[in-house]
């Protein structure tokens, strides 16, 4: 076990480090971002005067080395446009987009397990058929379409919903099921298709055979073992999935999170915090990718004993 | 809401405490940073009057010049050179400092003696003729320019010149004693002023909440809370409004405004803003060196065409770069820029274009209606036979060699053509030194006599030469001064005043008011 | 948002069948998917001849004019016009053609470097198998849309860009299906037995391995034909894809989203031409892996 959480460590730190680095190198890549971050009608001197005050005018090498130097007193270095810490810019957003993350979470399991429940046991009925047009719609419509036109029902239309920012539990509704709509989609399948696999095995017809209740059977036998597979994907790819899709989400409803942060920074070229912040959502991710390997090796004989 | 200042009405009647009366303002951008010194982008403009005092003040209800007291009671020549100025008594920060002559002379001289790099960028196109500031007593101060100086009071009006408190700057970051960039650089996350309003909260890029200064000099400050706050999606913010998230937003575009003047609600107001939309033209491209082909480009934009059709015609086109607000340097007579597609096609002849692509650079959003102009304009270039291309990007082309044309806008940052034509296009400025702009010694003396001159008529004849040789030598063509909308609850009484800068959100007293009902 | 998650990690156990019975054996919701496809598919092909203005040919004066059948409609402009008096129908249709295009570049350079990399990886082995899998796995650790902000962000938007971008989606999936083959078959008696008759690499990896990874690359090919849709269309709706004039049908519900409330017709077409593409390219993909046998798998 020991063994095995070392290497999953290791390989986390490489990872790591090849993320900072190829993220660093490539920002580079396009020359200087002074362009974008003085813009403007001003003199060359003048430019040249703030491309050195910016610290830009340093070969990339040493820029290199004050970015790793940067990790070390925790500030990850100036933002271009705001000229204070990143760690302080980035951190201040960790929090609502945590919020929502774990709101759209929430819903996604109160709807998928049950949706792809039904969906499994009742696949050969209209119950059935439905689920699987509910994933497959929910899946194709893009989550800014469907933001864009719960806006212009619920808002614009009906005036009950807000649509700007984090401040009430009202702000709450319409980001969440933008997100979560196509994590319910994906997970809704994947339960039903878990729980068909499930259904399917000798046990299940062993526990019928006993005389057991249906319910009893499906959900005491079949969620149960259908759960662990399931949990293993919410684990593994939530995470990711809820990074992509709050890049979308809050930047429609100017949620302030890490997506909308990252959205912006990458359209004005502040690279300080589009590197840390793509690095810090991928060490998020990481961390729980990990996490839930950790989890399932605990939980898994074969990996226990070490071979992955 | 509603409810809410209808109390505050009746409460004021009968002299009793008010409640609080509050607004939110939905605004489409924040400044990531607040420092009237450094920033002169339409972004910041936003946010300054509210809390910061010139020593000098203009009267805004009239887009005639009018100087009034601001902390300055009194100000006179001394010398040619020489102003001194008495200051008022009795005016305190909003950390409760007092205001002395010496945090007058820092505030100046962080700016006339810049040695903060974002300072001495802002200061050399503006204040490069003052040469610093000192005190006389603890309420009087000297300034001292370099040469004569015709525009004293319209240069110590600047936003880049607005008081802040040395004290407290200083003592921001390292050395209290000391003024370092790192003082800069935190007042511009923790400002301080005299204005009516204290900035209570600012959140860089994402909102600054006001609240009214007890302590302020003059009139009291009409409302208890102001928060601005980002609403980037134009369908957000004016659902915002609809929804009452805000009282006011910013940045209608002229495409919505039918829509909102038709909610029985709410109401637009708009001023044709103190800026020209332009379009410039790299004089040292390779393929558009002879004049002949930037003039074709610039006759063969029908300007009025794309005012109705994307600012309702709302926006004003002007004849020459100059605005109504130049008081008596304003020249309406001038006819330096006009649309003229026949001789566009016989001077793209006469040059023998050879159907070359011109590329016009701009970006996406930046300016309103500035994407759909440029699409627009591709087609009337179409028309008399120049093949354009829109490029699309976020970075600024202006000083690449490449650039052969591209959108952008010379705001009007005083009410001079030196504040507007003159930052820009001045021998050695911005256009020139990013290379797209070419002045020579004849160019360099009309732009002296324009400057300096302390006679008007002068001063007309020498703007008058200037715009002639920007009509033959083209390097820029104003487009329009853009139609600015803000829309708002109809019982709010708000709107841009004439003689303000572009942009400014104004909630000082006599600014704002709400109908009775 | 378009990513990896959900898209099954696949074995391959059987090839494609023939193509005759398929019709036959499709049932309604099948059927129609096909059907869609292949009229999405015409439209896209057809655009230049069908549509009936430019894409970017505009008229000031008839600007944001509704669909026929509302007030204010202008003859010939069936979905109505845009902010730029621009046809919305034809740009619909030049919108679907090049959104497919770069659906069909993007995932296309996704499947061949991702291919080519799983076999050379299993055939290789060593550092070279460690260098490629442990991209791979950096890949799969950041969400592809970071990837993607970050890539438009340092070469900025253009075309050739979004299709680099798209072409990087989706790699790392095929490139570990491919060699997790390789590796199975590599202990198989028959490669064995080519390989001790004297048979090349190449020629191994073209003869016997290819055929018998086909099947879940088409699959593969499917599921993330989809999501690049998805990713093309939400990066232009956030201003970072193709730049204007050019259409796509992302950029088109973007730039319209502005209009929503006062020209919700603008949105409409491209969202729906979108979400139909999405719809029938899961359809299918659920379909061919169903008739293939490819299973999925949890992990």
């Amino acid at each position: 076990m020991l063994t095995y959480l070392a290497r999953t460590i290791l390989k986390m730190l490489v990872t790591f480090f090849v993320i900072v680095t190829l993220v660093f190198f490539a920002t580079r890549l396009s020359g200087s971002p002074i362009d974008f971050v003085i813009g403007e009608g001003i003199t060359q001197e003048d430019r040249a005067l703030l491309t050195s005050y910016y610290g830009l005018d340093q070969s990339t090498w040493v820029q290199y080395r004050a970015f790793l130097a940067s990790f070390a007193d925790g500030q990850f270095g100036l933002s271009f446009v705001e000229r204070r810490p990143v760690a302080e810019i980035v951190g201040e957003r960790i929090w609502p987009s945590l919020q929502l993350l774990l709101s759209s979470v929430v819903l996604t399991l109160a709807l998928s397990l049950p949706l792809g429940i039904l969906g499994a046991v009742y696949r050969k009925s209209w119950i059935g058929s439905a689920v699987m047009v509910i994933a497959f719609v929910g899946y194709a419509v893009p989550n800014f379409v469907l933001a864009t036109l719960m806006i212009l029902i619920f808002s614009y239309w009906l005036n009950w919903l807000p649509v700007v920012g984090n401040g009430t539990p009202w702000h709450f509704i319409m980001p969440t099921i933008t997100m979560s709509g196509i994590l319910i989609a994906g997970l809704t399948r994947f339960t039903r298709n878990a729980m068909l696999d499930v259904l399917g095995q000798d046990y299940m017809r062993t526990a019928r055979a006993k005389g057991l209740s249906e319910q009893t059977v499906i959900f005491k036998h079949g969620l149960r073992n259908a759960s662990i597979t399931i949990l293993s994907v919410i684990g593994l790819q939530i995470a990711g999935l809820a990074a992509a899709g709050s890049v979308v989400v809050e930047a429609i409803f100017a949620w302030p999170g890490i997506g909308d942060l990252l959205v912006r920074s990458a359209i004005v070229r502040d690279y300080p915090v589009l590197q840390f912040g793509v690095i810090a959502v991928s060490v998020a991710v990481l961390f729980i990718n990990a996490a839930v390997d950790i989890a399932y090796a605990y939980a898994d004989p074969r990996i226990r004993l070490g071979r992955a | 809401m509603k409810r809410l200042l209808a109390t505050t009405a009746i409460a004021t009647l009968f002299a009793m405490p008010a409640l609080a009366v509050e607004i939110t303002v939905g605004a489409s951008n924040i400044a990531p940073y607040l420092d009237p010194g450094r920033d002169h982008s339409n972004v910041g403009s936003q946010f300054y009057y509210n809390s910061f005092d010139t020593l000098i003040a203009k009267n805004l209800d009239s887009d005639k010049t009018e100087w009034l007291p601001g902390l300055a009671v009194s100000w006179e020549l001394v010398e040619p050179t020489v102003m001194e100025l008495k200051l008022r008594e009795g005016v305190k920060f909003h950390n409760g400092e007092d205001l002395t002559a010496d945090d007058v002379v820092f505030s100046l001289n962080r700016m006339y003696q810049a040695t903060f790099p974002p300072y001495q960028v802002r200061a050399r196109d503006r204040l490069e003729n003052f040469a610093k500031a000192e005190k006389i007593d603890d309420h009087t101060v000297r300034i001292h320019a370099k040469r004569e100086e015709p525009l004293w009071e319209t240069l110590l009006n600047l936003q880049q010149v607005m008081i802040i408190p040395e004290e407290y700057t200083k003592a921001l970051a390292g050395d209290p004693k000391v003024a370092e960039d790192d003082d800069y650089e935190a007042f511009s996350l923790k400002p301080v002023g005299t204005g009516p309003y204290k900035i209570a909260t600012f959140s860089p890029g994402e909102q600054v909440v006001y609240e009214r200064f007890d302590d302020f000099w003059g009139d009291k400050a009409p409302l208890d809370r102001v928060t601005v706050k980002r609403m980037p999606e134009t369908a957000s913010r004016i659902t915002a409004l609809k929804t009452g998230e805000a009282d006011i937003i910013t940045n209608v575009a002229p495409d919505q405004l039918s829509l909102i003047d038709g909610d029985a609600n709410l109401k637009t107001v708009g001023a044709a803003t103190a800026l020209f939309h332009v379009m410039i033209m790299n004089v040292n491209h390779p393929k558009l060196k002879d004049p002949r082909i930037r003039q074709a480009m610039s006759l063969a934009i029908d300007r009025d065409t794309l005012n109705e059709a994307l600012w309702l015609g709302k926006a004003i086109v002007p004849a020459s770069h100059t605005m109504q607000e130049f008081g008596e340097l304003h020249m309406p007579e001038l006819t330096t820029f006009e649309y003229n597609p026949e001789r566009a096609k016989e001077l793209l002849k006469e040059a023998g274009y050879d159907g070359f692509e011109i590329t016009f650079d701009t970006d996406a959003v930046y300016y309103t209606n500035g994407l759909l102009a440029a699409q627009a304009i591709m087609e009337m270039w179409a028309e008399v036979g120049i093949k354009g291309k829109v490029q699309v990007g976020e970075k600024w082309t202006g000083n690449s060699p490449e650039l052969m044309a591209r959108n952008w806008s010379n705001p009007m940052y005083f009410a001079d053509p030196f504040g507007s034509f003159g930052v820009m296009w001045a021998p050695n400025g911005p256009s020139e030194s990013e290379g797209r702009f070419n002045t020579d010694e004849a160019y360099a003396k009309a732009w002296e006599r324009f400057r300096f001159s302390k006679d008007v008529a002068e001063r007309r004849a020498a703007y008058g030469e200037l715009m002639e040789r920007i009509q033959a030598d083209p390097p820029v063509l104003p487009l329009y001064r853009p139609f600015e909308s803000w829309a708002m609850r109809k019982d709010i009484n708000w709107a841009p005043k004439p003689g303000n800068i572009p942009y400014v959100l104004d909630f000082r007293a006599g600014s704002i008011s709400f109908a009775s009902n | 948002m378009a990513d990896t998650a959900f898209t099954p990690s696949i074995a391959a156990n059987s090839r494609l069948k023939g193509a005759s019975a398929i019709w036959r054996d499709a049932d309604p919701i099948q059927r129609a998917a096909m059907v869609l496809a292949v009229i999405l598919i015409s439209a896209a092909i057809l655009a230049p001849f069908i549509a009936p203005f430019g894409p970017e040919q505009q008229s000031l004066i008839a600007r944001l004019r509704p669909p026929i059948g509302f007030e204010r409609y202008k003859d010939g402009y069936l979905l109505g016009t845009d902010e730029l008096g621009r046809d919305v129908l034809s740009r619909t249709l030049y919108g679907l053609r090049l959104t497919l295009t770069l659906a069909l570049l993007g995932a296309s350079i996704g499947l061949v470097v991702g291919g080519l990399l799983g076999i050379l990886a299993g055939l290789i082995g060593g550092v070279f198998e460690d260098m490629v899998m442990g991209a791979v796995d950096t890949q799969i650790a950041i969400p592809f849309t970071l990837i993607a902000l970050l890539l438009l962000a340092i070469f900025g938007s253009s075309i050739e860009v979004m299709v680099l971008v798209l072409g990087v989606y989706g790699w790392e999936q095929s490139a570990r299906i491919v060699r997790g083959e390789v590796r199975r078959l590599a202990q198989m008696p028959f490669i064995e037995a080519a390989r001790s008759a004297g048979a090349s690499g190449p020629r191994i990896a073209f003869k016997h391995i290819l055929p018998n990874v086909i099947s879940p690359l088409v699959v593969q090919f499917t599921l993330s034909l989809s999501n690049i849709v998805l990713l093309e269309s939400t990066l232009s709706f956030l201003g970072l894809g193709v730049q204007p004039p050019t259409a796509t049908l992302g950029a088109m519900v973007g730039i319209g989203r502005d209009y929503m409330p006062t020209a919700p017709w603008i949105v409409v077409a491209p969202a729906l031409m979108i979400l139909l593409i999405t719809f029938a390219v899961q359809i299918l993909g659920d379909w061919l892996r169903d008739r293939t046998d490819v299973r999925l798998r949890a992990r």
